[in-house]
């Protein structure tokens, strides 16, 4: 009998624990942001708890236990450690400091500290359909509350919070032309309807992917709006869409043309970041693209990429490759979390880049660059043999 | 064991959800930023007006503010320290506050 593969201690694998590969990216990434945001240095003392009795507590000995449970366990999550048990013990670190003081409570804390704990309390083989409850539960409790308030529906708060607290220049300078309260009302109305739309897509499988794009392009609008990650917000409530995402099950197979320098060069590098072991790859000279219905003439065009019963090629091939890649989400929180908890023009910008790459408008300037580099690839890469017939 | 933990914390936002409707305060009911509360609090101990600082030791906010959410969390906070932390060291208070840029309202302690 094989003897028990212990997991890898290297931060960037997300392989072999006890968590789903995209349940574990996604704590991962709030653990870092969590980290690189200096979050332990919130943690409270107990101060007006809402359990009676935490004021009880040593506040040094309290706040000194959570700090450093809480950096141990984000430590242990990042380095593939009693997974479960390390996202449980942060998610319950939170919730208690949560509970133990009115000072600290915040919705993002909450919402973190929520999320950890679902993850921690994930059964393995079944689906995460706590944690994606969780996202349902707060949109809908987000936009429901907004959709009674009067403030909302006549736009006072937009106007007030955008104008007078933000001083947002395209905002005011758009709404000096409508009349007033209009483009406040607007926003208001359009952001309750897209909160309560999302907490129902979240509950029907296939509109799973809409309701990824509508979260990214909320909470990114926010965070362009208004310059502010809300502390954790942006950050858990975007991490958290990797619950809903389809992650492959089994390596997806590659079909490259093997007579070429540059793909076997491109294929290198990509193995390179592929820990996971993700990406099966294979020549078509093998035969192993008949199958799929890719014939010899279309791979030696392009590369393809099959994952389950969905066929990818050119540079939608490579944008797969890129999203079932856990170092991918790893590194990216990483650089948005990195400029610390203020606000930052370069978050916003990275932001901006990445949801335009992966965005269907960016296809076309994709596939035309992808094109490109086909028809050129034996001048990128000296000694290449390729051949494009 | 661990549906009925997930299942039970699922639950008591749905409670909250319901909750906050019948009360001011909006704790663990998901409004993030639906109010915006601007807020002065003027604070008297023993007759001597406190400075900002003081104010934020004693209350851990500040003395000028914002708070995202409904004013009466900046009420609780101040009420619960009175009743609980400052017995022995009352305050008199008073909290000008304007809801979302509206009409100035003012909330004082002890309740008159």
């Amino acid at each position: 009998m094989a003897a028990a593969v212990s997991p890898s201690w290297n931060p960037l694998r997300c392989g072999g624990t006890a968590l789903p590969v995209n349940l574990l990216v996604m704590a991962k990434a709030i653990a870092i942001a969590l980290l690189l945001t200096n979050h332990v240095a919130l943690l409270p003392d107990p101060f007006l708890p809402f359990v009676p009795g935490l004021d009880s507590i040593q506040p040094v000995l309290f706040q000194r236990t959570l700090q450093v449970v809480f950096v141990a366990s984000a430590l242990a999550l990042l380095f593939n450690r009693s997974v479960r048990l390390a996202a449980f013990i942060l998610g319950m670190t939170i919730i208690v400091s949560v509970l133990a003081s009115k000072a600290y409570y915040g919705n993002n804390k909450t919402f973190c500290g929520f999320i950890l704990f679902l993850t921690g309390l994930y059964q393995p083989g079944r689906e995460p359909w706590m944690i994606r409850l969780q996202l349902a539960l707060v949109y809908f409790g987000a936009g429901s509350n907004k959709l009674l308030d009067a403030d909302w529906q006549s736009g006072v708060f937009f106007q007030n919070w955008a104008a007078n607290r933000l001083h947002q220049p395209v905002f005011i300078a758009v709404s000096s032309y409508l009349p007033p309260l209009l483009l406040a009302k607007a926003i208001s109305w359009i952001t309750i309807a897209t909160e309560l739309g999302l907490s129902g897509v979240f509950l029907v499988r296939r509109l799973f992917p809409l309701g990824i794009w509508g979260n990214l392009l909320l909470h990114s609008g926010m965070l362009f709006f208004t310059g502010s990650t809300f502390t954790m917000f942006f950050y858990a409530m975007t991490a958290s869409m990797l619950a809903f995402a389809s992650w492959p099950a089994s390596p997806m197979l590659v079909i490259f043309d093997g007579d070429c320098g540059f793909c076997a060069l491109s294929k290198r590098w990509v193995e390179r970041f592929d820990l996971e072991n993700i990406l099966d790859w294979r020549p078509y000279q093998s035969g192993a693209g008949k199958r799929y219905g890719i014939t010899d003439a279309d791979a030696s065009q392009r590369i393809y990429l099959i994952n389950g019963d969905r066929i990818y090629s050119g540079f939608s091939a490579f944008k797969m490759m890129v999203l079932c890649n856990p170092i991918s989400y790893l590194l990216t929180y990483t650089v948005l979390a990195a400029p610390g908890a203020g606000d930052s023009r370069f978050r916003n910008v990275v932001v901006a880049i990445l949801l335009f790459l992966f965005s269907p408008f960016f296809r076309p300037v994709g596939d035309a660059l992808y094109a490109w580099v086909a028809r050129n690839r034996r001048s990128l890469v000296s000694n290449s043999n390729c051949s494009l017939e | 064991m661990k549906t009925t933990a997930a299942a039970a914390l699922l639950l008591f936002q749905v409670v909250m959800m319901v909750y906050a409707r019948f009360v001011p305060s909006r704790y663990f009911c998901w409004a993030p930023f639906d109010i915006q509360t601007e807020y002065k609090l003027q604070v008297e101990v023993g007759g001597r007006a406190l400075n900002a600082k003081e104010v934020r030791t004693r209350y851990r906010r500040a003395q000028n503010g914002t708070d995202n959410r409904s004013p009466q969390h900046v009420m609780d906070i101040v009420q619960g320290y009175e009743e609980t932390y400052g017995r022995n060291n009352p305050a008199r208070v008073e909290m000008r506050y304007r809801v979302n840029g509206k009409q100035e309202q003012v909330w004082r302690w002890p309740r008159q």
